[in-house]
């Protein structure tokens, strides 16, 4: 198992100079993300996150990035009043919550100082795109969202605009990896959150899922962001962003 | 049925398989590895006369609630001049299934999509193992 990212890019160049466009960025994300993994995972024994999580190795003696994110994880913790954390809940370091979209961050800021304006990054169901499929048209890039409950089909859209962000959280994928606040069983089985950064998307997912409700609530009172969740029973809820226009 | 896509640019798509933070069960799958699918017609159609021919990619054959999709892209001087639907299942019959769901005034609200008319598909954490047989698959082996 893995996480699976692809990277489309519009281009409206030469086919050769398109393809060549598209192979630097490929080298490029694909970098950003084995680094961060090699950095990051949990399953490596070796990775900075496995010694710290094993106590060799003391957060004030770790690299700047493992440093930035604990405080950014901290930040939200926070900000979402515990039901985003950094830990788990036997007390082991775990950034795996933020490194994901940190890494997709981190590509969008290569992939504009590539000169790349018009892309579309899936970091394994998260979203960030640039810009526009069809940069002569504008329109905006095309997002489907998974229906959680049949996973070859569409629950509906999400046009990236000045939400350039998507990111899906949820229990369907995976098993329960997201440990419900109190225990409780989720909610929600599937929501996705579009913001218009992809950290605030993904954590903000993740969040909801393990708060249910209330969280939900809170999360659109305090955050610009768009969410539509499943419940189990396969009952929707949606923000204005994610219905149709009537 | 048929969709014409008017797109003015060439668009390409690649999928990269990595190893995931999050992922924990196979810790031997660790490997990197890429599968560019860039389809060989939009390397091979460049002629020196000027004149381009158009060639045609095929996309994987996916199975949704509503029945087998498949589409072929036809690319000619670089650019995706067609967007043709080999397999897909009509669209009546699609919002009848959709409306007899468990919250239908609410999952009508929603925003809808065919497959086809999407660029990229978000979902709960994708694995490599469901990458394959995913609709996001199917849309980068097209080069959507």
């Amino acid at each position: 198992m893995g996480t699976v990212v692809s990277l489309t890019v519009a281009s409206d160049t030469y086919a050769d100079t398109a393809v060549d466009e598209l192979e630097s960025a490929v080298d490029v994300v694909e970098g950003i993300f084995a680094h961060l993994d090699l950095t990051f995972s949990l399953y490596r024994s070796g990775s900075e996150a496995s010694r710290l999580a094993r106590g060799e190795l003391t957060l004030a003696s770790a690299s700047e990035t493992m440093q930035d994110l604990y405080a950014e994880a901290s930040e939200w913790r926070l900000a979402t009043d515990g039901a985003f954390t950094a830990e788990r809940p036997d007390g082991t370091l775990d950034l795996s919550g933020i490194v994901k979209a940190h890494a997709a961050r981190e590509a969008a800021l290569s992939l504009g100082a590539l000169g790349l304006r018009n892309w579309c990054l899936n970091a394994g169901g998260d979203v960030l795109v640039s810009g526009s499929p069809g940069p002569a048209t504008h329109e905006p890039w095309l997002a489907g969202i998974v229906d959680p409950l049949d996973r070859r089909a569409l629950l509906g859209a999400f046009p990236l605009q000045s939400m350039k962000a998507l990111a899906t959280s949820g229990s369907a994928e995976r098993g329960d990896h997201i440990w419900a606040v109190g225990g409780a069983k989720p909610e929600f089985v599937q929501v996705s959150v579009a913001a218009a950064d992809i950290v605030t998307a993904d954590i903000l997912a993740t969040t909801i899922v393990a708060g249910g409700t209330r969280t939900l609530d809170q999360a659109v009172e305090k955050w610009n962001v768009a969410v539509l969740a499943v419940r189990p029973d396969g009952e929707l809820l949606a923000t204005p962003e994610f219905r149709t226009a009537t | 049925m048929r969709i014409r896509a008017a797109l003015a640019t060439a668009l390409a798509s690649a999928g990269i398989l990595l190893a995931g933070w999050q992922s924990g069960a196979h810790i031997a799958d660790t490997g990197t590895a890429t599968t560019t699918s860039l389809s060989s017609a939009t390397t091979s159609d460049k002629s020196s006369t000027g004149s381009t021919t158009a060639a045609t990619y095929d996309g994987a054959s996916v199975q949704t609630r509503f029945g087998t999709v498949q589409v072929q892209v036809t690319i000619q001087d670089g650019k995706i001049t067609e967007v043709t639907a080999l397999q897909l299942t009509d669209a009546e019959r699609k919002s009848a299934q959709i409306s007899s769901r468990a919250a239908p005034a609410l999952r009508s609200e929603v925003l809808q999509a065919q497959s086809a008319s999407v660029q990229t598909i978000g979902g709960a954490t994708v694995t490599s193992d469901a990458y394959l047989t995913s609709l996001q698959a199917a849309l980068d082996a097209a080069n959507f």
